[in-house]
This record gives C-alpha cells, structure tokens and sequence, in this order.
C-alpha cells in the first residue's frame, strides 16, 4: 500500500525536477517503484497518470526528441504544479480561509480540508484581527452536490432520476453547465440532452445518485451561458396590484418597499409586485389570510375568489 | 472533517502537501502536524517515514528528502522539488468561490476594503474555473457567528425577529441550544423567554442578534417542549411542491390517489396558514376543529374580496 504511495510521490518529483521530457523507459529505468513484467509497468504508469491527474496534477506529453517521434516524454510544469492565485496577502489567506471553512461538515468538507492545507502551507498567518467575526456555513450535505461540481469542472455528462410535480421520476440526461443557490435551495443548470435545452433542477428532488457518462471534456460550456441571468430570467415577468393591512403582511411589504403607498382605503396601503410563478403568488397571498387583498391582475383574483368559495364550502 | 482510512492516492497527496507546510513551519511539533493534518500522531509518522524513501532518482542520502522527528518536532531539508504549495484543484476552487458568496453579504457597511478583496479574489477564481458557481447567502453570517458565540460562552442573545407564521417582527431574548436544518432552512432551536417556551427559529429571519449581558436562567426553569398539533389530510394537486410545504418526505409517498398525510407542528397558526395557501390542492381529514378555523380563515378573506371597497 505505501509501496504506490510512494511510487506516486517519487514520479511526481522525477517528473517536475526534469527540465525535459523523459520517456517512459527512463521512468522504468529510474524511478523506484516500477517493478515487474514490462506490461505490468506500462499498467502501473497509466494508473498512476490517472491518479495524479486526479489529484490535480496534470502531466504533459510531448516529444522528447523530435528524431524519434515513436517515444513520447513526460513532464510536469511547475507553473501547472504550484499554487495559482499569485501572491496574497494575510488578509486575503484569512478571507479565503474563512470561504473554505464555510464547508466544515458539509458536502464537499473534503476539498474544503485540502484546500485549507495549502493556504496555511503558504505559510503567512492569516489577519483575522482585521475582519468581523463571522461563521459562513454551507448549509447542504447532499453528497450529488459534489458529483455535480466534479462532472462540471471534468465537463463530464451526467444523468439521474428526477422528481417531476407527480413524484414520478423520470431520468434525465445533461451536460452540467453550474450550480446555485438561492433562498436555501440548491439548483443545478445544464443542456438538457433529451429536450435539447438549457434547463435548471432543483438538487433535492434529485432522486437517485449523479452517475457520469462518457469522458471528461465531453462538451464545452457556451459563452452565452451567464449563470447569473439565467437565474433571474427564466420565467416572463408579471406585475400584480395588491392591498396590504396596515403593518401586516411584512414579508410582501418589504418585497414592495418601494411601491408602497397608503390606499383611499383606511387602513390599507396599496403596492405592485412582480411575479413568475402564478401559482406560488396564490398561496403566498392565501398565507396571510384577510390581511392580504389582491387588486389585479383579474384573472388571479378570480382564482383566489373560486379556492376561497370552495374552502368556506368544504370547510365552513 | 470526516476521518477515513487514507487511500493510497489520499496519502500520496497528503504527502504532496506536507513537504510545503513544513518547509514553512520548520520545527512545528508532531501533534500540531497531525491536527493540522486532521491524521493520528501514528498515522503521521507513517507518512514521514514513507516520505523518508522519498525523492529524487538516484535515491541516494544526496537526492532523498531528509527530515528530522525524532525530537518530536519536524523538519525539513533538501526538499527544493517539491518545497511550492501546489495549485488548488478545480473543485477546491468551487469550494472556495461559493464559500466566499456566503461571505458578501454579512460584511458591515464600513468595510468596503473587505468587499472588495473578497470581489477580486472572487474574479481571479472565476477567470480560472468560469462562471460555474454562484450563491445568495440566506443567512448572514455575522449573525450566525454571534449565535456560536452565545452557545460556546453560555450566554443568552437579544434578538430581532421575523415571525412569518405571526406575520410580525418581535425583540426577543432566546436561550440558544442547538443548531439545526429544516428542508434546506438553517434553524436554532432555543428557549424563548417571551413565548415563555422552547421554540424554533429560522437563521434567515434574524434581522439582529446581540449577546446578552443579563444572566441566562434557562435551566431553572421547567419548562418542556409545547404540544405538537397534528392533522390528517389529503392532497389532490402539486403533490411534490406540497409535500415540500409541509416538511414531508417524498420518500415515503405510495402515489394512491387518495392517500392521507400525517403532517404537524408545534404551530396551530403554521398549520392553518398552510392549509389556506393550498385551499385548492389539500383537503383536511382531520381534525374537524381545524378545518373550521380553515374555513373561518377564508370566509373572511372571502368577504374582503366580495367588498366593494376593494373591488
């Protein structure tokens, strides 16, 4: 078991010492730990090619000597080994470290440690004096969160079961472009390969384990995706007029802030809201009950009417 | 962190990681090491005597890694190879650039010099993984540290909260217990002194939180949790986004038409408003008492809609 530990760690030196590329027979030749039948060696250095890229350390190919093109060489560059955020300052360790202790006991906790581990390497203390006192926490533990996170950043396809509004679960196949959260929920966006667009799903209705298909760099991320607009404009948006009791529904009123205006009617203000979903802006309004009463648009109230009518008929 | 038996490939990276960190610690004890490590003190020599065998082809005292910890301390000589800390991976820049949108919001107006390195460290990550991750905080930090605080030092907090079930913002002095997670909703289950009982809040209604100097006397008091209010009901419609509602498990669900639900809380108020919100999806079973207050609910509602004031 060390034997691969340190067969790893030896290649890992011999490769980021050499200033050129050295062939594959030079590493059988020199480096400790490749032991056996030529076949065996040739399938421990594919392994361990694999497992250092997996750790982040990519080894380069290329010609050793361009007369014998037949023997590729290998390397690794420093510049592709060695931390890549430059120079940093106390207070930036601190705020990059209080960004990674964020994960502590949730998903992704462990690439949250290692990263912890090279920013104290770096060896400057961080300046935590010179910042408020302040817990960040990612609040998910979802393991498919770091599936997702890791097809992303491989560019791997990925599929999974997903909830539809009947709880019925239908597999979707995507090519993973982001994740977000927003209001505690975590969503992932990707092309949807099935229907053939862009679409997000909400990560804990995700009802099976993220399983990878194919190979990484499967696709590339377009430039028009922004993560950010995505989010915000994925539904056409509606405004409804509402009346608010005075000094109730807060929530909505301070949704509203700046619409906010006292009504001819005493005791009620008037505002406009913007909405997406219909059907979430009629329960929101139900929640507050007779505090709340909406103005327009017509067709939403007649809704509102119709539910009220059936539940003082079923429940009355 | 969780503690696993290390995989070779683990303890190769670690080993990777720890010939950085001592060159910059020099003489860092062994027990400091392992914490740091989050590893055994055994565990750790393991790794120092693997990365012992370490270094450069040719193996010989010349091109090894030489280390010393034998004293109890560690350190480190002719390790130039591998002496840079290496680059972060893609994922643990992921890790990091969310972990620094949790951070924007909860930073205090007057420091600006803050926010702006937390943007720029924020902008130096993207441009080397893209736009792949983005999060708007729910929680403020600050808040969240001020909480840890009172629990670690045992002391009561001054709060300002949204109650949306009261549809009302109180100051309220609170015995923080326990921290905890409700359908992706950070909680603190505390002792209330105003509601004279237990009750849960939620993270993202804090508007403050102070510590408080007034003594806490909570564990005088015996007071237990409240009752629970439990109903039995039916949902004909948005099966999946009502379940969520009412904090149900979709697991569980047999997808017979006319399937009843169990659903409570420690909140009549929560129960109702519930109730009222998916007037046209749910139907209470049980009990009789609640579907009345329900119904009084909406016939209220009703008459305001039927006003011609607010026609």
């Amino acid at each position: 078991m060390s034997r691969k530990t340190e067969r790893l760690v030896n290649l890992t030196i011999a490769l980021l010492a050499t200033k050129r590329y050295i062939t594959k027979s030079e590493i059988f030749r020199t480096v400790d730990g490749y032991e056996g039948s030529a076949e065996s060696k040739e399938r421990m250095f594919e392994r361990d090619k694999d497992d250092l890229r997996n750790l982040g350390i990519e080894i380069e190919v290329g010609s050793f000597d361009p007369l014998f093109e037949d023997e590729a060489g290998y390397r690794i560059k420093p510049d592709s080994y060695q931390f890549q955020l430059g120079e940093i300052s106390s207070q930036e360790v601190s705020l990059l470290s209080l960004a990674a202790e964020a994960w502590r006991g949730a998903a992704l906790d462990g690439s949250a440690l290692t990263a912890l581990r090279k920013l104290h390497a770096i060896g400057i203390e961080s300046d935590l004096d010179s910042i408020p006192e302040l817990a960040p926490h990612a609040n998910i533990r979802d393991k498919n969160l770091q599936l997702a996170i890791a097809a992303i950043t491989a560019k791997k396809r990925i599929s999974f079961q997903y909830l539809n509004e009947n709880l019925q679960s239908q597999v979707r196949k995507i090519a993973p472009y982001a994740v977000a959260s927003q209001y505690g929920h975590w969503y992932l966006y990707g092309q949807d390969l099935e229907k053939g667009s862009l679409r997000s799903f909400r990560l804990d209705r995700i009802a099976s384990d993220i399983q990878e298909e194919g190979k990484s760099g499967a696709y590339e991320i377009p430039e028009s995706f922004q993560l950010r607009s995505q989010m915000e404009d994925s539904d056409e948006l509606f405004t409804a007029h509402l009346y608010l009791r005075t000094g109730r529904a807060l929530s909505l009123r301070s949704r509203a802030a700046n619409s906010l205006q006292p009504s001819k009617i005493p005791g009620w203000d008037l505002v406009s809201l913007t909405f997406r979903d219909r059907e979430r802006l009629i329960e929101e309004l139900l929640w507050y009950g007779d505090d709340v009463v909406l103005h327009s648009p017509q067709d939403l109230r007649d809704e509102i009417i119709l539910r009220l009518e059936n539940g003082v008929k079923s429940y009355g | 962190m969780a503690k696993t038996q290390s995989s070779p490939i683990s303890k190769a990276a670690r080993l990777l990681d720890l010939v950085p960190y001592i060159s910059t610690h020099q003489g860092v004890s062994l027990k400091d090491l392992a914490i740091e490590f989050d590893i055994s003190v055994t565990e750790l020599l393991d790794d120092l005597n693997t990365l012992w065998m370490c270094g450069l082809p040719g193996y010989t005292p010349l091109e090894l890694i030489d280390l010393s910890f034998d004293s109890g301390f560690v350190s480190i000589r002719n390790a130039e190879v591998l002496q840079k800390v290496r680059l972060l991976t893609k994922e643990e820049l992921v890790v990091i650039a969310i972990g620094l949108d949790l951070l924007k919001e909860s930073i205090p107006s007057e420091r600006g010099d803050l926010n702006g390195a937390i943007s720029s460290l924020a902008e130096k990550i993207k441009g080397l993984i893209g736009d792949i991750a983005f999060v708007t905080p729910t929680v403020n930090s600050a808040h969240r540290a001020v909480i840890l605080r009172a629990m670690k030092e045992r002391k009561d907090l001054e709060i300002e909260y949204h109650s949306l079930i009261r549809d009302q913002v109180s100051l309220r002095r609170i015995t923080p217990l326990e921290l905890g997670e409700d359908n992706g909703l950070e909680t603190l289950f505390a002792y209330c002194y105003q509601a004279k009982g237990f009750r849960t809040f939620r993270l993202d209604n804090f508007f403050d939180a102070q510590i408080s100097e007034v003594l806490s006397e909570v564990s005088n008091e015996s007071a237990s949790r409240s009752e629970m209010f439990k109903a039995k009901c039916r949902i004909n419609n948005r099966l999946r986004t009502t379940l969520e509602r009412f904090r149900l498990n979709t697991a569980s669900v047999s997808g017979k038409s006319d399937e009843e639900f169990s659903v409570e809380s420690f909140s009549q108020d929560w129960l109702i408003r519930n109730f009222l919100s998916t007037l046209g999806n749910t139907e209470i079973i049980e009990p009789i008492e609640l579907a009345k207050l329900v119904g009084e609910k909406a016939h209220a509602t009703l008459d305001l809609y039927k006003n011609k004031v607010f026609a």
